[in-house]
């Protein structure tokens, strides 16, 4: 394994390796990036697959939102704006329940190192900003394995909203939180709507043992973190390519 | 009114049987509280009070004579001068055709298909049912969250979990439960279509390669879920195989004092002779 891997020396200041392990019924690991827009986890989670698919582990990358199950659903609810805060959980749910049951769950099983960028974390901090019961997204969500890791990239409301608005001609009805009503003024009411979100992502950094990642520190180095603590956490030898 | 026991399960305790958990719930229902007219937390921006309209549900299984009995009772409730608003499933703007497809495809697992029918589900009573609630309407409900739930159990989904989903729903006013023996609901549905359908002789569960064993076998649970949830719920249990003018006359019977209405006389009109066997 240390010869496929880059040697790294880095001394971890916060220890995020405290959590007990949940018992797994699979040889497979679930490895999941979580933070709002613009908080750079995307970027991260690209760097560590591209690590591991250059060591030529076994892995599979998924990330949330993508599956053609309920591209048309979605697409005519946006469009149209028929989409309630309850729809628009459920319709997200029944999209990862299918990616869930036919890729997430079958790689575990099958003893792969599943990254994914957003989990069900998204739908709790999202949905809950929305006004669903947290209760009833913590029930709907109920089927999914819990992951190994959970990185949450956290970067100050400002500097993750200046990226994405920065980066983007005209932000989407929903993904300002239009429907909220919050704000008749789009960048007004995106800033409102993910600072809803971020409270609730820092709300579940302990109760569901969120490793804390600074969005704000250089990328290579937040990245060696990354890898750090990867390695630390997930046996990774398991999923070595064989000699 | 009935009294309708107020016991929905939390989401996250335990899954009982179906013989275990009524035991429980009929302890529960001694207890005399007002049911909420939600099953736990309430939509996010609903207001009961103004919610005028009245929500009837028929349940049971696939060839019970709903649909039928849907008709002849919208006739009969405009002709005492209510105005009714339909629902079923399937029939939500936003996801019947994608559910239509997946089914079609039948590569579909039973969690995404329960997600997927929840939302054709909330859709349909967000954007349509407390709409024509809230305007005092009459909503005759083909198929509710029960049949939702039974499907769903039956294909290996916790019954709680399934309640957790749909405790945002609406309590009904009244609900009907059309029990038919499988036999019975066999020969109707082959008389109507000449044939069997995939999803309502349960082929996914791989019950048996023949095909009326598989439908008996399939109906069979489907219709033990309904006898849990009838327990559970409350249900208003009416023989599905007397005669369509028979189980008509029940009906009328239940809602006209639910409504208040006096004259029980009903006779199909012209256009609906056909069904009244």
């Amino acid at each position: 394994m240390a010869s496929v891997l880059p040697e790294i020396s880095i001394t971890t200041q916060s220890s995020p390796t405290k959590a007990p392990a949940p018992k797994r019924q699979y040889p497979g690991a679930l490895v999941v990036v979580e933070g709002i827009d613009g908080s750079g986890k995307s970027t991260q989670l690209y760097l560590l697959k591209r690590w591991l698919e250059i060591g030529g582990y076994r892995i599979h990358f998924t990330e949330w939102n993508s599956s053609p199950l309920v591209k048309s659903a979605t697409r005519r609810g946006k469009q149209r704006r028929l989409l309630t805060p309850t729809t628009f959980s459920l319709l997200h749910a029944a999209d990862f329940a299918d990616r869930c049951e036919r890729q997430i769950l079958p790689l575990l099983h099958g003893g792969y190192l599943v990254l994914a960028d957003r989990y069900i974390y998204t739908a709790f901090a999202r949905d809950a900003a929305r006004g669903c019961s947290p209760h009833w997204l913590r029930n709907l969500y109920s089927f999914a394995p819990v992951p190994d890791i959970t990185f949450y990239f956290r970067a100050p409301l400002d500097v993750a909203v200046n990226r994405i608005v920065a980066g983007r001609p005209k932000l989407k009805y929903y993904e300002a939180g239009m429907d909220l009503g919050i704000s008749l003024d789009r960048a007004e009411s995106f800033r409102i709507f993910q600072e809803r979100i971020l409270n609730n992502y820092d709300a579940m950094v302990d109760t569901d043992n969120f490793v804390l990642m600074d969005g704000t520190v250089q990328v290579n180095k937040l990245q060696k973190l990354m890898r750090q603590v990867l390695s630390d956490k997930v046996e990774l030898s398991k999923f070595a390519p064989k000699k | 009114m009935t009294s309708i026991p107020k016991n929905m399960a939390s989401p996250n305790s335990k899954n009982g049987s179906p013989a275990k958990n009524s035991k429980k719930d009929k302890k529960k229902s001694g207890q005399s509280e007002v049911p909420s007219r939600f099953y736990g937390v309430p939509l996010p921006g609903v207001k009961l009070e103004e919610l005028s309209g009245t929500l009837f549900v028929l349940e049971g299984t696939d060839g019970s004579g709903r649909s039928t009995q849907i008709s002849l009772l919208t006739e009969w409730l405009e002709s005492e001068g209510f105005a009714v608003q339909t629902m079923g499933l399937r029939r939500s703007f936003l996801v019947a055709e994608d559910i239509d497809t997946l089914l079609a495809e039948n590569s579909v697992t039973p969690m995404t298909l329960a997600l997927m029918y929840g939302t054709d589900f909330f859709d349909q009573l967000e954007r349509r049912i407390l709409p024509a609630l809230r305007s005092g309407l009459i909503v005759l409900a083909d198929r509710y969250i029960y049949t939702l739930i039974a499907r769903s159990a039956v294909r290996g989904i916790g019954r709680d979990y399934l309640h957790g989903i749909y405790e945002m729903a609406l309590r009904p006013d009244l609900t009907f439960w059309l029990n038919v023996k499988p036999e019975i609901a066999f020969d109707r549905e082959f008389k109507k279509s000449q044939t069997i359908s995939y999803w309502e002789s349960g082929r996914d569960m791989s019950l048996s390669n023949d095909l009326f064993q598989s439908f008996i076998r399939y109906q069979s649970l489907i219709r033990r879920e309904f006898d849990y949830l009838s327990q559970r719920h409350g249900f208003i249990e009416v023989d599905g195989e007397e005669s369509v003018s028979e189980v008509n006359r029940v009906l009328r019977k239940q809602i006209a004092a639910a409504l208040g209405i006096r004259s029980m006389h009903y006779k199909p009109s012209h256009a609906l002779a056909h069904l009244w066997r």
